[in-house]
């Protein structure tokens, strides 16, 4: 592979021009199943080749799947008649940095028989099944294992690796009580084998779907709500727009004019954490190579700094903060790593608020411009520290800047989400709309 | 051209059939890719390229074994029919060479009248461009133009061999405007099976006004009331709610699993009898239309619904074999990396006799829904939520008040219940349809309907 992105590499710079290379590779093995068999048995390798030419200061991007010679070829060919089309941009350049990094993923673990993976993925159906019997069906369940490696070269000598290897697990349950359905789904993911949580993505999908089988509409009105963390990342990460200096430099920032701000609640800060301890593994380097750190984006409310690439950072005349972020296909971009929520100035909980665990259509229901969003939402309702309803079929509307300024902390230990990736201590915002009964 | 070498498949067939397999099918494609975005009035990136692979299907009873691969080296392409092959662990068997047939079918009319070059494409952006920034308060506009030209070949053990070149074209508009404080954005993504002739083909002046009026109209907009009330449908993509709320449901992904609330409801009334809908995968340069699914079968119109009664599912091979309901050519997938799936081509539900204006006038307090923005389902519950991209209430029978924010949520079996009357405006609309088996081109397209009480999700 190295060989194939030197001779690739030597291409471009017969072009005279500067460029970089990204080579992933995958290797993935998954399983579902279906009335007590494998219903779904999925084998692949994969490659991918993309390179980025900037010639004359124009940019232009191109990739191929097929790493023949001549498919080698092409592909430079036609990265550098997209550099033609398009007008030079002096902010974008291959960042002067050069040595190799690697960062390969090491696992202890010891080999797993097929048998055994093929046992218990069965089990993510029959367990289901076995626990409850108004479960009619397990329609979401999967066994899945992936192994990546992506490889960096740019012309100014920079390369890094990357690998990793990522088992998951799946599991759902819809249940039917006198023609009333509910379902609901849970997944695990892991580093090896030997920690995956079977038995959770059982339990977790059974507790959820029985008491949505119980599910009412709450009346319309304002309601305080704390989001599970999983819920409150899809929300946070459906606005990164907002921490996005990419998106500042488009013009669909709403922050873009507020550095130096206070944006949200003085009681909250929001950290990227790329190296966060409990945080589930992931490169030590950005798409140009740069290695990564922690950085502050909202400081006790006020808006710090934004998610650099290079160019961003030449645009804002600004240090690239390492958050650059280009698959061998795509354009360059910014991309967060872990977000961490932190706070300060702990209150007590409401005595009466709902609890938000699922949120569906948010990829549809939210304007990343204005920050509204109106989503349906499933969970419980808390009053006086019990679990008083489960309610369902109501939406829930708001805006994220108005939500992040009237918000209370109360408590104080860091809650993560299911794939490791986002993390908070607990939040209760205060008077978000609800349409329901 | 051919993308594999015939023997090649023929081994793979026959490795896969002597080691128990029912059926075998071999999924060849390659997709040249090529797109702009056009942004800051400038050409801000600019790519293209190969996406090449081959899937490998090994169908044992209901059992589907999946495997792909980038390389179309011999070996290679044989250790992945063992691998998928050993998972059953059936006796070997001996296996009568396979005699392969070309599918001969109707192919769908497409034009491709010509080529241009990059520059040529670029200047016609920029015309948009300025076109769309001719108001003072768009910020930002963002066009992107994307071309795919995905040229498929299935090989399968009954003896087929099927080919199909589908060209894709779409070009999506995305307008922002600022006033202050106040910010909108407001988005129209037409795409087609076709050539440049289709964007030269493009009313440009009408989409510039038509999204200008948009995002001037939501931008002072008035938060939309919350709870239940009649709404009006426009139509077009107003059509996603039949997609959404019901077409997932039809599929028999879902159905086999009983994951859908249809599954067992074949003949039954499941929608208010002013209500018919179908698949249709033969219409002309539709952006949804297939000459072939990716299983090789010549695609069709589907009849789902006639008068409010369920009368076909969406199917593919192994829907057929798990629920007995025949083959509807809806086998798709994303690219070779997805085993097929049931899937919906162009999905609608058919013109009725009424104008828009009687469906407003029989609303006495309720909201009309002009334009529809995306959504999504359980199938297994049938609960869905759809946003709404521009909203006006309704008073007293007349369009009033432009408001913003709201969204739609119910389940499919009850709203379908709820479509009491339908306009005659039918209209067609592209967009992108994930699932199971991936993203894929698919229309939605409705007449104007009433659905006579929905919950309003709003601010105020």
């Amino acid at each position: 592979m190295k060989k194939i992105m030197e001779r690739v590499m030597n291409n471009v710079s017969d072009l005279k021009a500067d460029g970089d290379l990204i080579l992933s590779t995958a290797k993935s093995l998954k399983m579902s199943s279906q009335n007590g068999s494998i219903s779904e048995y999925k084998v692949s390798s994969s490659q991918i080749l993309g390179v980025r030419i900037i010639k004359d200061g124009a940019v232009g991007i191109s990739y191929t799947e097929a790493l023949d010679d001549d498919s080698l070829k092409f592909m430079v060919k036609q990265a550098l008649e997209n550099a033609q089309a398009n007008e030079p941009n002096p902010l974008e350049k291959i960042l002067d940095i050069s040595g190799a990094v690697s960062d390969e993923a090491s696992y202890p673990e010891s080999a797993t028989d097929i048998k055994l993976k093929t046992q218990k993925a069965l089990e993510l159906e029959s367990e289901v099944k076995a626990r409850d019997p108004r479960v009619v069906a397990v329609p979401y369940n999967s066994y899945s294992e992936n192994e990546y490696m992506s490889h960096y070269l740019s012309s100014k000598g920079r390369s890094t690796t990357y690998s990793d290897k990522i088992y998951s697990i799946t599991s759902s349950a819809l249940l039917d009580d006198k023609g009333k359905k509910a379902n609901y789904y849970d997944y695990h993911i892991a580093h090896t084998f030997a920690d995956l949580q079977w038995n959770k993505v059982v339990e977790n999908s059974l507790f959820h779907a029985r008491n949505i089988l119980e599910e009412k509409a709450l009346p319309t009105g304002k309601y305080h709500v704390r989001f599970s963390p999983d819920s409150l990342k899809s929300l946070i990460e459906c606005f990164s727009n907002f921490y996005s200096a990419k998106s500042a430099m488009d013009k669909v920032n709403p922050w873009a004019n507020n550095l130096g701000a206070q944006v949200i609640s003085k009681d909250i800060s929001i950290v990227d954490g790329p190296d966060y301890a409990q945080s589930f593994r992931i490169s030590k380097f950005d798409s140009e190579g740069v290695l990564q750190k922690p950085l502050t984006i909202v400081g006790d409310g006020v808006l710090q700094s934004f998610l650099h690439n290079s160019v961003t950072a030449n645009y804002f005349k600004t240090q690239t903060t390492g958050h650059a972020s280009r698959g061998a296909s795509s354009s360059l971009n910014v991309s967060g790593t872990h977000f961490l929520i932190q706070g300060k100035n702990q209150k007590p909980l409401p005595p009466k608020y709902m609890e938000v665990i699922q949120m569906d259509g948010l990829h549809s229901g939210a304007n990343r411009v204005t920050g509204n969003f109106s989503v349906a939402v499933k969970g419980y309702l808390w009053e006086n520290g019990q679990k008083t309803m489960t309610f369902g079929n109501i939406t829930l509307s708001g805006n994220l800047m108005e939500l992040l300024k009237n918000v209370e902390v109360v408590g104080d230990k860091v809650e993560a989400s299911t794939d490791l990736s986002f993390f908070s201590v607990p939040l209760v915002f205060n008077e978000l709309s609800i349409a329901g009964a | 051209m051919q993308l594999l070498q015939s023997f090649i498949a023929q081994d793979i067939i026959a490795h896969g059939l002597s080691m128990g397999a029912d059926f075998v099918d071999v999924f060849i494609e390659k997709t040249q890719n090529e797109g702009f975005v056009f942004k800051n009035s400038r050409a801000e990136d600019t790519q293209s390229g190969i996406v090449f692979g081959i899937g490998i299907r090994l169908i044992y009873g209901k059992q589907a074994l999946y495997g792909y691969t980038n390389s179309t080296d011999r070996e290679e392409l044989l250790r992945i029919t063992t691998l998928l092959g050993a998972r059953i662990g059936k006796e070997n068997k001996t296996v009568a060479p396979i005699n392969f047939e070309k599918l001969v079918y109707p192919k769908i009319p497409t034009v491709i009248d010509r080529e241009v070059d990059a520059k040529y494409k670029l200047s016609f952006l920029k015309k948009i461009d300025e076109q769309l920034r001719s108001d003072q308060k768009v910020s930002q506009v963002m066009l992107n133009y994307s071309r795919k030209n995905q040229h498929v070949e299935i090989y399968n053990s009954e003896g087929l061999i099927a080919t199909e070149v589908r060209p894709y074209i779409r070009l999506f508009h995305q307008v922002v405007m600022k006033d202050g404080n106040l910010q909108t954005e407001a988005s129209f993504g037409p795409g087609a099976i076709g050539g440049w002739e289709f964007m030269e083909g493009l009313d440009t002046n009408e989409i510039c006004e038509t999204l200008l009026k948009q995002a001037n109209t939501t931008l002072y907009a008035a938060p939309c009331p919350a709870g239940k009330m009649p709404v009006v449908i426009d139509n077009a993509f107003g059509g996603v709610i039949f997609h959404e709320a019901c077409g997932h449901l039809l599929e028999t992904t879902s159905v086999e699993k009983k994951a859908s609330v249809f599954w067992d409801k074949m003949g039954e009334k499941i929608a208010h009898s002013a209500l018919s809908a179908v698949d249709d995968g033969t219409i002309a340069g539709s952006w949804g239309s297939l000459s072939i699914d990716d299983e090789g079968m010549p695609t069709q119109r589907t009849s789902l619904i006639e008068n409010g009664i369920l009368k076909r599912f969406i199917v593919d091979r192994l829907g057929e074999t798990k629920t007995g309901h025949k083959r509807t050519g809806s086998g798709r997938r994303q690219s070779y990396k997805f085993a097929p799936a049931s899937r919906m081509r162009n999905t609608f539900i058919e013109k009725g006799p009424h104008d828009l204006s009687d469906l407003i006038l029989s609303v006495p307090n309720g909201l009309y829904a002009k334009k529809m923005g995306g959504g999504s389902v359980d199938p297994s519950t049938g609960q869905f939520n759809f946003s709404v991209q521009e909203a006006y209430l309704i008073k007293d029978g007349k369009i009033t008040t432009p408001v913003k924010g709201a969204t739609l949520i119910g389940t499919g079996p009850e709203v379908m219940t709820k479509i009491s009357m339908v306009g005659k405006n039918l209209e067609l609309m592209a967009g992108m349809c994930g699932s199971v088996s991936g993203s894929i081109p698919t229309t939605v397209g409705q007449p104007c309907i009433k659905v006579d009480e929905i919950l309003v999700g709003g601010q105020a």
